[in-house]
């Protein structure tokens, strides 16, 4: 899969032309650009049929550069992947194709995109990443001046989830006043509710938790740049970006992930997640499987309710994506479909 | 009101001083006393598992500190004992978030309006320990019948000496597991106390209800059958200045044993 190639100066191809979905190329890639080799080469991607977005190749570009490489020339027979390639100012042309010779793409039988979403070169991308060792503390600047056209980056990795199942699977209920919860009432909160339904979180009355100066907003998360991670985020360890935060692995009890906007994690979701921390009410939590043990979104706290019973190791076979986000003032979680 | 701040120490990791804290502060809150439990083990904080507080954590001693919140908004209430409350560590910082002189004043707030302020302090004798140690005015040494354990209370038995504020020091002996004792492969209470020579406050049996209780989240004082739960009762009677006899741990179980153990008792006293 991997070949070094001459046709761009340091270059390293990486075909994933046989990759169906954005979501498998992500995680294809990030795994191919933790090779050591590749730090520092121009990226060759090598794409098949895919059609990518103009955001869904930002991202992929934001990753690629995440990895210390840059995303030097693509290859794809997509007419949309090819116009999001030009709008970014990324090469494009057919890298030839004895890398994979039993390799036939099949031609995607409806084309569907809509001419508007193609927009012109974007100006400048330029994301800096630093990692602090000591204090475990990632923290990120991204300076991205955006494309004209709003741009979904968040959306970017839609693949993995069906369509929002309407089912509300659990919704948080605020509890009483905390500090001055009774013991009566606090074990009444604690589930011991004669509904077999119980709340899979329950809000903590954290009083104004929005630091002062900052105020409620609603910007789209879409128009946020994403921070992409490959890594298992470990107890102790935190991430913050003002952005949208993508992980691809786990994130573990004592860790902690705070976003300006969306938190995905493409994993197990055990530790704390504030999402829209700067006060943005439309942000999301998302996880393969979202056992957080405080949820964040915006100014509202939920913790994990504590007759939820998360087994000691998880296991990772069992995926039921979940996405939590601000609903008339609560967190409510829907489940989302697996696709089969 | 002014409380009471002890500190619960061992030098050597992993003998007990979070189970420790846990299950004294618990102990204590249920006999009706207002109890305050600081984690300053920052990075590493464990005594919200304990109590299985860890999903309400909002802030912690370092937002305190570094005046993000009230001291009173960082405090936990248990969940059945409102009596009891928890200042928690910060996971993702490191002892050096914290001096000594910040600690001291936490404790002397906390002081003011609780009963008890029990500080579980970090494993070692640096920046960690001088912290936890600093707004304390007693101090539990816990330890094992180990002896590198010993070796390490003796450490810091001897560094609290060296603090004036610090008035009493007592021993916790953790761990301990008759049946090795009995076939000498344990040292006994007495040579413990022998070696460290400070008064003992408990004697706290080996016991697999402390793994079941910490996953839990339930300190085992709550479990009214468990003898360690028992043990660690009896502790937070002696701190509050009541003689109770220690346990008699290797009490044999069988009916049989018990006869023989009678006739055995007897024969002493002729
Ligand atoms: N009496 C006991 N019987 C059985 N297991 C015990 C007992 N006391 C403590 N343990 C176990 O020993 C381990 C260490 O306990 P604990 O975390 O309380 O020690 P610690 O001194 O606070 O450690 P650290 O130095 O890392 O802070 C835990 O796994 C605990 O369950
Ligand atoms: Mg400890």
């Amino acid at each position: 899969m991997l070949m070094e190639k001459s046709l761009v100066e340091n270059g390293f191809i990486i075909d994933l032309s046989n990759i169906q979905n954005t979501s498998q190329l992500v995680f294809e890639l990030s795994s191919i650009m933790e090779h050591p080799e590749v730090k520092g080469k121009n990226i060759c991607l090598k794409l098949g049929s895919l059609d990518l977005k103009q955001s869904q190749l930002l991202s992929i570009k934001a990753l690629v550069e995440s990895m210390n490489a840059s995303l030097a020339l693509i290859d794809t027979i997509s007419e949309q992947t090819q116009a999001s390639a030009v709008s970014l100012g990324i090469m494009t042309e057919t890298i030839s194709t004895d890398i994979n010779p039993d390799f036939v793409p099949q031609a995607k039988e409806e084309i569907e995109y809509k001419k508007e979403s193609v927009v012109e070169k974007s100006e400048s991308i330029a994301t800096s990443t630093g990692y602090n060792e000591e204090n475990k503390t990632i923290e990120v600047h991204a300076d991205i001046e955006l494309p004209a056209d709003p741009i979904e980056t968040a959306e970017g990795i839609e693949d993995i989830y069906d369509e929002m199942s309407t089912e509300e699977v659990s919704e948080v209920i605020p509890s009483e006043n905390y500090e001055t919860n009774t013991f009566d009432s606090l074990a009444a909160s604690e589930g011991l509710l004669p509904t077999e339904e119980v709340s899979k979180y329950i809000l903590l009355d954290t009083g104004n938790v929005l630091p002062e100066g900052i105020s409620e907003n609603s910007v789209s998360t879409g128009t946020l740049p994403t921070l992409y991670l490959n890594q298992t985020l470990r107890s102790g360890q935190t991430v913050n970006f003002e952005g949208n935060i993508l992980i691809i692995g786990d994130a573990h009890p004592g860790s902690e992930i705070v976003a300006g906007g969306d938190i995905t994690v493409w994993g197990i979701l055990g530790g704390i997640a504030h999402a829209g921390c700067n006060g943005n009410i439309t942000s999301k939590v998302r996880a393969l499987k979202l056992n957080a043990i405080q949820l964040r979104i915006a100014g509202l706290y939920a913790r994990r309710n504590d007759t939820l019973n998360v087994p000691y190791v998880q296991k990772s076979d069992e995926f039921t994506p979940e996405e939590a986000l601000i609903e008339d003032g609560k967190i409510v979680i829907y489940k989302k479909l697996r696709r089969d | 009101m002014t409380g009471r701040v002890i500190v619960i120490t061992s030098g050597k990791g992993g003998v007990g001083k979070t189970t420790t804290s846990a299950n004294i502060g618990t102990a204590l809150a249920k006999s009706g006393h207002k109890v305050v439990l600081i984690d300053t083990d920052l990075g590493l904080r464990n005594l919200d598992l304990l109590l299985g507080l860890e999903n309400r954590i909002v802030y912690t001693i370092v937002d305190v500190i570094e005046e993000r919140c009230k001291l009173k908004q960082a405090l936990v209430k248990d969940k059945k004992n409102p009596n009891l409350q928890l200042l928690a560590a910060a996971q993702t910082r490191d002892k050096t978030a914290v001096n000594a002189d910040q600690l001291k004043e936490i404790c002397d707030t906390l002081k003011e309006e609780n009963d008890f302020v029990l500080v579980d302090c970090p494993a070692g004798i640096e920046q960690g320990f001088q912290n936890a140690v600093a707004g304390a005015s007693e101090a539990v040494v816990v330890t094992t019948p180990e002896m590198s354990a010993i070796r390490d209370a003796d450490r810091i038995i001897g560094l609290l000496n060296t603090k004036e504020e610090i008035t009493s020091v007592k021993l916790l002996l953790n761990r301990v597991r008759p049946n090795l004792i009995k076939s000498n492969e344990m040292m006994s209470v007495d040579d413990v106390v022998g070696i460290l020579e400070i008064p003992l406050v408990g004697i706290i049996p080996e016991d697999t209800g402390i793994i079941t209780s910490t996953n839990k989240g339930e300190p085992i004082v709550n479990d009214e059958n468990a003898l360690a739960g028992k043990a660690y009762r009896n502790v937070a009677e002696r701190i509050l200045g009541e003689e109770v006899p220690f346990l008699d741990l290797d009490e044999p179980k069988g009916i049989m044993a018990k006869i023989k153990n009678a006739i055995a008792k007897l024969k002493v006293k002729v």
